[in-house]
């Protein structure tokens, strides 16, 4: 094999190798207990969350940045 | 027509099997749990006091309505009041005589104390504020939201929409995330907005009578009110890592235009010697594009759930500004548990921040001494404790002092006269607050 | 040489993983219903479609006999204590089997929470949902009658 070759063939294997590692991040249905609770939700505290983000942007120049899609129990 | 033949079908159904289900339990010595295919209300209450050592004090009171609506639907409104008072920094540095002002009306004047940061105390407003969402699901892997809100008070009002669409990936293990927001807001501050950088008309016996003086006063205003618009993108990531872990990361674009400046603040112009010689009306560019990076970690441990974010804003009035926000809750038994608090801030001054002006130096296109565009670090510390009561509601109370501190190492030069004067005062606050949910 | 090498190194961890999915499988045998329709839910106590799907499933179990149909709801929690407060909220007049470990879940690789297959009456697996709908009674229910309809 060419030493062309041979670095394209190391480099897609890696490649691979991260990406089915990338597959194997989450968790089957059945093992979402823990991010099925409430606490564990992104915005798991909205009321101090518009509090804080009320405060903050009246005392400080920079506000923003988050939002609350995702996690859960994965239902439905 | 379709769908409500479909439900009462399932009602008229569910009669009989919530009968026998009710026997079933009543044998069993169990209490049933009566089907109903509308879920019933939540609610939350809070209830805010905030205040500053000799400065502003504010109340807010928030109260929120959820209701499910068949399989993924979900409706939620919420309505906000609040209450300010007290003193906020006018812009104006402090001096080592006696300094007046006139109040942003241009009713009256206040006078500030020697060696003392001139704050005005006209300040008293109150705020009433809608918001609406609506969300539901499209597919099992794809949900919008939209919402609207509304916010008025005496010189303010805002009105807003905003939509948000989620789609998960993985057997839901991923969530691509993208949202939009617009919000057109009027200002319309008591004595009207005033030019930039013309002069505060402070009433010191100079005027002939009254009229002399409105007409001076009037001649620093440009018109009652002025509209500022923000759009807003807002893209989002979510990960579930594994059984314990969480993570999110967004990236987010803010566009505002319009009339940016705070039209109730001022810069002193000093002399060589450091005394005021003039007090100028601020101004601050008409637009602002903003962008932020935010990266949130959410972690389950045995007994306690730990999360930690770091947010990086950046923007074309040069500020640029770092978040690490972090709680650590430690549950407890009858779902109690305790959650301390920490959160820290550091912001690099705007462009055109001048605490002060010069006399010798030409008048600039922009500046503001807003000491909340300045060069500072800010702190939070806090502890909540949550718990449920006997019928199934839950209460919280949050305790929080935050500390602001300009970086006075990275401070404009200051004048020789100025030496031995706060130019640069700290502000701190205490925050006490009540969760009712039922 | 190296090629034979590489293969065997590729091959060898799947041989092993196969063989460690291939100890534990889970004891409910479906053949032992032959001639009734068996309706496999698979739910937790942290599913909140789960809250809806107890109640129409008890309705299904008092529509038909147990000589017709079989209803078995297969538990996911891994604490018994969790189950059991769900339980105690919304009752169930048909079986639970307690999978703490999963095994059952994994089994019939199921796809999200909860999950329900339905079984013909020579045990055949012909209806799978992901998912708990109101919606979809209608459907989950022509599908129960139409597999109790049919002859074997």
């Amino acid at each position: 094999m060419s030493k062309r070759h041979r670095i394209k063939l190391i480099l897609v294997t890696n490649l691979l190798l991260v990406l089915s590692g990338c597959s194997s991040w989450g968790v089957a249905p059945w093992d979402r207990d823990l991010l099925a609770k409430p606490e564990m939700a992104l915005n798991s505290s909205p009321l101090d969350q518009s509090i804080d983000d009320h405060i903050y942007f009246s005392k400080e120049a920079s506000s923003g940045g988050r939002s609350f899609a995702g996690g859960g129990c994965g239902c439905n | 027509m379709q769908l409500n033949k479909q439900a009462k079908k399932i009602r008229d159904n569910n009669q009989l099997g919530e009968k026998l289900a009710l026997a079933a339990a009543a044998l069993l010595g169990t209490t049933a749990h009566a089907q109903s295919n509308d879920a019933e209300w939540n609610f939350s209450t809070s209830a805010l006091g905030y205040s500053e050592s000799d400065r502003v004090s504010a109340a807010e009171l928030i109260f929120t309505a959820d209701k499910a609506y068949g399989d993924a639907a979900l409706l939620n409104l919420k309505v906000v009041l609040d209450s300010l008072t007290g003193a906020s920094a006018n812009g104006a540095i402090e001096q080592n005589s006696i300094q007046t002002f006139t109040r942003p009306s241009g009713k009256g004047r206040y006078a500030i104390d020697p060696n003392t940061t001139p704050l005005d105390d006209t300040f008293k407003d109150t705020r009433v504020q809608i918001n609406a969402s609506w969300s539901d699901n499209f597919r099992p892997d794809l949900r919008y939201t939209i919402g609207g809100n509304i916010s008025k008070e005496y010189d303010y009002q805002s009105l807003s929409v905003n939509g948000e669409i989620a789609r998960e990936f993985n057997q839901k293990n991923s969530t691509l995330s993208l949202g939009v927001s617009f919000a057109s807001d009027q200002v319309s501050p008591e004595g009207d907005i005033p030019l930039a950088f013309s002069s505060m008309v402070v009433d010191q016996g100079q005027f002939a009578n009254e009229g002399a003086y409105w007409d001076a006063f009037n001649a620093t205003r440009i018109e009652n009110s002025d509209s500022i618009t923000t759009s807003e993108l807002l893209v989002g990531w979510t990960q579930i890592v594994n059984r314990r872990m969480l993570m999110q990361f967004n990236y987010g674009y803010a566009n505002t235009n319009g009339y940016l400046s705070d039209p109730f603040k001022v810069l002193s112009v000093v002399d060589s010697t450091g005394t005021t010689q003039d007090l100028v009306y601020e101004n601050r560019p008409d637009s602002r594009a903003q962008h932020s990076l935010f990266a949130l970690t959410k972690y389950h441990l045995d007994k306690s759930i730990f999360d930690i974010s770091y947010r990086f804003i950046t923007d074309d009035w040069d500020i640029n500004s770092h978040t690490i926000d972090t709680h650590w809750r430690f549950l407890g038994d009858n779902n109690s548990y305790w959650e301390p608090h920490f959160r820290l801030y550091q912001q690099g001054a705007a462009e055109f921040y001048q605490p002060f002006l010069s006399q010798a130096e030409a008048v600039p296109g922009l500046a503001s001494a807003d000491y909340r565009l300045g060069d500072m670090t800010a702190f939070t510390v806090g502890l909540k404790y949550g718990f449920q009561l006997d019928g199934g509601d839950r209460a919280e109370i949050r305790l929080e002092y935050y500390k602001q501190t300009p970086n006075e190492a990275n401070q404009p030069d200051g004048i020789a006269g100025l030496e031995n004067l706060e130019l640069y005062p700290e502000v701190d606050a205490l925050i006490l607050q009540f969760n009712y949910y039922f | 040489m190296l090629k034979k090498i590489a293969i065997l190194l590729l091959v060898f961890p799947m041989l092993i993983a196969n063989a460690r999915a291939n100890e534990e499988i889970p004891t409910i045998d479906i053949s032992q219903f032959n001639g009734k329709v068996v309706y496999l839910d698979f739910w937790a106590s942290w599913c909140v479609p789960c809250r809806k799907s107890f109640p129409w499933m008890n309705k299904i179990r008092q529509q038909y006999s147990d000589d017709q149909l079989v209803i078995i709801a297969v538990n996911l929690d891994k604490k018994r204590e969790l189950a059991d407060s769900f339980l105690k909220e919304y009752p169930a007049t048909f079986d639970i089997y307690y999978d703490p470990k999963s095994l059952l879940a994994k089994k019939y690789q199921i796809k999200g929470m909860p999950s329900s297959i339905i079984f013909n009456k020579n045990g055949k697996p012909v209806f799978a949902h992901t998912g708990f709908f109101l919606d979809k009674i209608e459907q989950y229910e022509a599908e129960i009658n139409k597999l109790i309809s049919a002859s074997k």
